[in-house]
């Protein structure tokens, strides 16, 4: 889309600032920018260079200044010191060349599709006669078009994404800037808005993103990571990942529990890197991989474990993460859960703590779950996938009780007559996204308020508490405002709230949204540690890499179930391949295919692309020679392992899509 | 430039707002509910007032004279069942009591003076006062009747007429007022929450990314603004007619001039709340206390503003309602026209300019304090 540039108004001469020429600067320059909150200091001195047309990551845990560093670049917040230059001038006087998505939806509810482009163009002064235009190209990128007259407030979570990039866009910016686009937004809807970037920036516009999903971090170009007010490490992905020098292992084992123990007596003597369970496998980091192997081959011997296979693969840009911040020290640690004494446990009868058969739910006319059966054993840590509108919350509140069911049958803890009885919801927790601590309480009152609403003994009340304000790192801070905690944080609170009296069924619904990596880490191993002590837990998400960490999964397309097993299982149950190209034209390569293709199978990785296919065999020489008619170089191709998410992906799609 | 962003700012509050239903019953249902409310609950005029006679005179003297106290048309007999005569005031069952003592004819006659006891409750000061004047009034006019003595020998002879007014219909005095009490709340919590909101979901943030100015932004929700509480002030002026029949009388040109300048006075005022407040039930409850305070103890709604006490006295020059008020009830009651109501209007503009002045003062910086 050359017009985009042709429209595009630059910066007149006699703004500039610098006398410098416009293509000596980089497109976003910042020069040691420091940010003070009265005594805290929110940024330590950044110092960044974003080129034209740069998909740009910028990746960290809460509180690590990304949301200041953003506000400062939009213009909205001045920096205590240091400059942020944007396309040559300060930050504040470029605002009409840049499009800033913050990371609170700020559209207004209230105001349909339409009239929101509208007022975002009159407030950013777009031509009158060019409005139109560019609202309908804008809408049909984002296949928004048959939604003009909806109001904002109604549109899903992608969908909303969607819009408020139409109203960056509307202005035709230089730069955008997007804070965290896609939390809240599901998995198909993330990938397209991925796709919408990546093809955003082959028209030369700068986008500089933050995001919390470390899978999509790795489709930019260049990634920051920041902690603790500073840029630590820099890089496009591959570089970062090369520079950590580890490599990963998988091991698949049967015993989970007892490997991970004994191979973690090799991280304390220094020879492995990391060791963590992912779901049904076990991850080590090691800096040579056929050294590791032998060495974890060694200890299982001597602890006398099996192991089904063990399987070298490259590091993700998680490791590098969590690597970099275990270093920094900045890991809380974990610590047992304080568990009142056996005896007043209940023993269950059977081993299945949640059974549906035949479960559906209708509102009104929309059929919101269809047929779904499910089985799910104390111990177990189940997953429920699926877009937004899949039926996934309607479900899990079926299966707390919380919603009647239109039909079927159901046993909760064996129990199939009122799940509603007191005895029955001491025995099951449920923390949802939107789980509420008061703001206006304290973190110690908070918990004090839910021991109490769970009737836990006044005994053991204290040393649950402690141990919650432990796990969240929250120790001697308990008497702080809950509304003061940082996102992440509060969310660590709320899940240790709904877990103080020890559930034998846990309900988890979405609990990581908008969590940075290292508390996803982190819950995750508390997920574990229940799930180990007997606890059966039924967990939503949207992160495919967190999905990983089930021990089983299903995945629901429009209220059905359309895969069930572990992720391994799943990935091996996919037809088809999947192929990483390596082009000279990113973007035109990418039209062509997608010209032939479904467009769910072609997709733009940072500099990559990836492409599904059925039968290889027939569809990959068709790939050359359609990139060959069209004059477009194929350098490389290579097979790769399928993930979750284009597992998910393929599933959903070829189950009929997701809903809009 | 500036006139389009200002239009775009007008049109999309407009937009927002006939989509907020709680917004709409606030500009349009509750003004018309209070307007009633105000107009019917609220009586100055002292009526009904329960009086209890103990006559043990038992003349025609005595008899005329409890008679007189009724024809004032400001006292009702009351019920008296207890074993002493003060019962009645003490258990409330009448607000004054009267004794004709035994032989209060025969002194008179004898030009001796004659005695009649009194008592009034005086917890309620106001209507005290009125019924010691009325016992006052008709006794004198019962003894001047019973002795002969005609007033025309008092030397000085009143001829009281009520202008304005004459038959002293109280919703004259109560609606016109309440259209000021009224238009000084609703417009300026439209406003205030409308600002609020902004901040609470964050799209204030879309603002400040652009380089909309703090003037551009205020001008074009003030007179979003400005136009509903001029739809406001419409309805609340058909149902005051229809319902009071409070119409115009004389020149109503004033109050078309001045009902836009008052709005634009009251709406300044939410912004400067909706500014300095960061959530809407902080602003809802700064406006509420402000402006119910202002609007009914300084603005000479209910009590006369030259008997507010001096420091206070200072404080209701600055509040627009006093002058509004002041102008409906020349509009609806005097009709004086621009004559007797210019200065209103001034004193309004001076304070809404200088209102306007604070809220982009406070707004100038379009950005997020650290």
């Amino acid at each position: 889309m050359p017009q985009i540039l042709a429209h595009a108004s630059f910066p007149e001469k006699a703004d500039r600032t610098l006398s410098t020429p416009v293509q000596e600067i980089a497109t976003i320059a910042i020069r040691k920018l420091y940010k003070h909150y009265g005594t805290t200091s929110a940024l330590r001195g950044i110092d960044l260079e974003v080129q034209q047309g740069e998909l740009f990551g910028l990746i960290g845990p809460d509180g690590a200044g990304k949301t200041t560093a953003f506000n400062i670049l939009g213009g909205v917040m001045e920096a205590t010191a240091g400059n942020a230059l944007i396309l040559g001038l300060p930050a504040r006087d470029a605002r009409n060349y840049i499009g800033y998505l913050t990371q609170q939806f700020s559209l207004y509810p209230d105001l349909s599709v339409e009239e929101n482009i509208n007022y975002s163009a009159g407030l950013r002064l777009v031509p009158e006669d060019q409005i139109e235009a560019r609202r309908t190209k804008y809408l049909t990128l984002m296949q928004l078009d048959r939604f003009r007259d909806r109001l904002a407030g109604r549109l899903s979570g992608g969908m909303r994404q969607k819009l408020a990039l139409c109203c960056a866009l509307i202005s035709e910016p230089r730069v955008l800037l997007l804070d965290e686009p896609t939390t809240g937004v599901d998995t198909i809807a993330r990938r397209e808005f991925w796709d919408i970037l990546a093809s955003l920036t082959a028209q030369d516009i700068t986008i500089v993103v933050a995001t919390p999903d470390l899978d999509e971090a790795e489709r930019c170009d260049r990634v920051a990571l920041m902690y603790d007010g500073q840029i630590q490490q820099i890089g496009t992905p591959a570089q970062l990942k090369a520079d950590l020098g580890l490599q990963r292992l998988v091991i698949r084992t049967s015993a989970l529990f007892k490997t991970e123990q004994a191979l973690l007596t090799l991280v304390q003597t220094g020879e492995l890197a990391d060791v963590s369970t992912l779901g049904d496998r076990i991850e080590v980091l090691t800096p040579d991989a056929q050294l590791g192997k032998k060495q974890v081959r060694d200890r299982l011997a001597q602890a006398d474990l099996d192991c089904d296979r063990i399987q070298p693969e490259v590091a993700t840009l998680e490791n590098v993460f969590t690597t970099l911040l275990r270093r920094q020290g900045s890991v809380p640690q974990s610590l047992p859960f304080p568990r009142s004494p056996p005896e007043s446990a209940i023993t269950p009868a059977s081993t299945i703590a949640i059974a549906a058969r035949d479960l559906n739910r209708h509102f009104g006319n929309f059929h919101a779950v269809v047929d779904l059966n499910l089985d799910i054993h104390y111990g177990e840590v189940y997953g429920l996938l699926g877009a937004n509108g899949a039926g996934k919350t309607t479900t899990i509140k079926m299966l707390c009780g919380l919603l009647p069911i239109s039909s079927g049958t159901m046993a909760i803890a064996g129990e199939t007559g009122d799940l509603r009885s007191p005895a029955l919801r001491q025995r099951m927790g449920y923390m949802s996204q939107k789980f509420t601590l008061y703001d206006d309480l304290t973190i110690l009152e908070n918990l004090q308020f839910y021991s109490g609403v769970y009737g836990i003994p006044p005994r053991q009340q204290r040393e649950k508490i402690r141990w919650v304000l432990a796990i969240c790192g929250l120790e001697g801070q308990e008497h702080l405002l809950t509304r003061q905690l940082p996102g992440g944080w509060k969310q660590r609170v709320a899940f240790g709230a709904s877990v103080m009296h020890e559930p034998e069924i846990l309900f988890l619904d979405e609990p990581t949204s908008g969590v940075d990596v290292l508390a996803r880490q982190q819950f995750w191993q508390l997920i574990n540690d229940f799930a180990r002590n007997g606890t059966a837990i039924l967990v939503t998400t949207h992160y495919m890499n967190e999905a990983e960490q089930c021990n089983r999964m299903c995945f629901m397309v429009a209220g059905r179930k359309v895969a069930e097993g572990s992720a391994s299982e799943i990935k091996a149950a996919q037809p088809g391949q999947l192929f990483e190209l390596r082009v000279a034209q990113l973007q035109a390569s990418y039209d062509r295919l997608r010209q032939h293709w479904e467009p769910w199978r072609v997709s733009i990785f940072g500099d990559r692309l990836h492409i599904v296919l059925d039968h290889s065999n027939q569809e990959l020489p068709q790939v050359e020679s359609l990139l060959q008619s069209a004059n477009l170089p194929l350098l490389d191709t290579q097979s790769l392992p399928f993930s979750l998410e284009d597992a998910f992906i393929g599933e959903v799609q070829r189950a009929g899509g997701a809903p809009p | 430039m500036i006139i389009r962003r200002i239009r775009n700012q007008f049109f999309k509050e407009l937009e927002q707002f006939q989509r907020d239903r709680l917004g709409l019953a606030l500009a349009f249902i509750l003004p018309v509910i209070a307007l009633l409310i105000i107009g019917l609950a609220i009586r100055l005029e002292a009526k009904n007032l329960s009086l209890v006679v103990r006559d043990l005179d038992q003349t025609s003297l005595s008899r005329s004279y409890i008679e007189r106290l009724y024809a004032t048309n400001l006292f009702v007999p009351a019920q008296w069942q207890g074993e002493r005569f003060p019962d009645a005031l003490d258990r409330d069952q009448a607000q004054v009591q009267v004794t004709i003592p035994p032989g209060f004819s025969a002194d008179v006659d004898a030009g001796k003076t004659g005695n009649v006891q009194v008592v009034i409750d005086g917890s309620d000061v106001i209507n005290a006062r009125v019924i010691k004047l009325a016992i006052d009034g008709t006794t004198l006019s019962v003894l001047q009747e019973r002795l002969g003595k005609p007033s025309e020998t008092l030397g000085v002879v009143a001829q009281v007429r009520l202008w304005f007014n004459p038959g002293r219909q109280e919703s004259l005095f109560i609606v016109p007022g309440s259209y000021g009490v009224i238009l000084a709340i609703f417009p300026p919590l439209l406003i205030a929450i409308a600002l609020v909101r902004e901040k609470e979901q964050g799209t204030i943030l879309q603002l400040y990314a652009s380089s909309l100015s703090a003037f551009e932004l205020l001008v074009g929700k003030s007179l979003a603004y400005i136009a509903v509480g001029l739809g406001e002030a419409l309805i609340l002026f058909i149902v005051g007619w229809l319902f009071f029949g409070v119409g115009f009388v004389g020149d109503p040109s004033p109050l078309f001039v001045g009902t836009p300048v008052f709005m634009l006075a009251g709406v300044q005022l939410g912004l400067i709340i909706g500014i300095f407040t960061t959530t809407q039930s902080a602003a809802v409850q700064a406006i509420g206390t402000i402006k119910v305070l202002t609007a009914f103890l300084l603005a000479g709604f209910l009590f006369p503003l030259s008997s507010v006490p001096f420091p206070f006295s200072i404080f209701s020059y600055f509040v627009p309602v006093r002058y509004y008020i002041e102008l409906c009830r020349d509009v609806f009651v005097r009709g004086s026209g621009w004559f007797g109501t210019w200065h209103l209007i001034v004193a309004m503009l001076v304070l809404g300019i200088a209102e306007f002045g604070l809220a982009w003062w406070g707004m100038r910086r379009m950005q997020l304090s650290s």
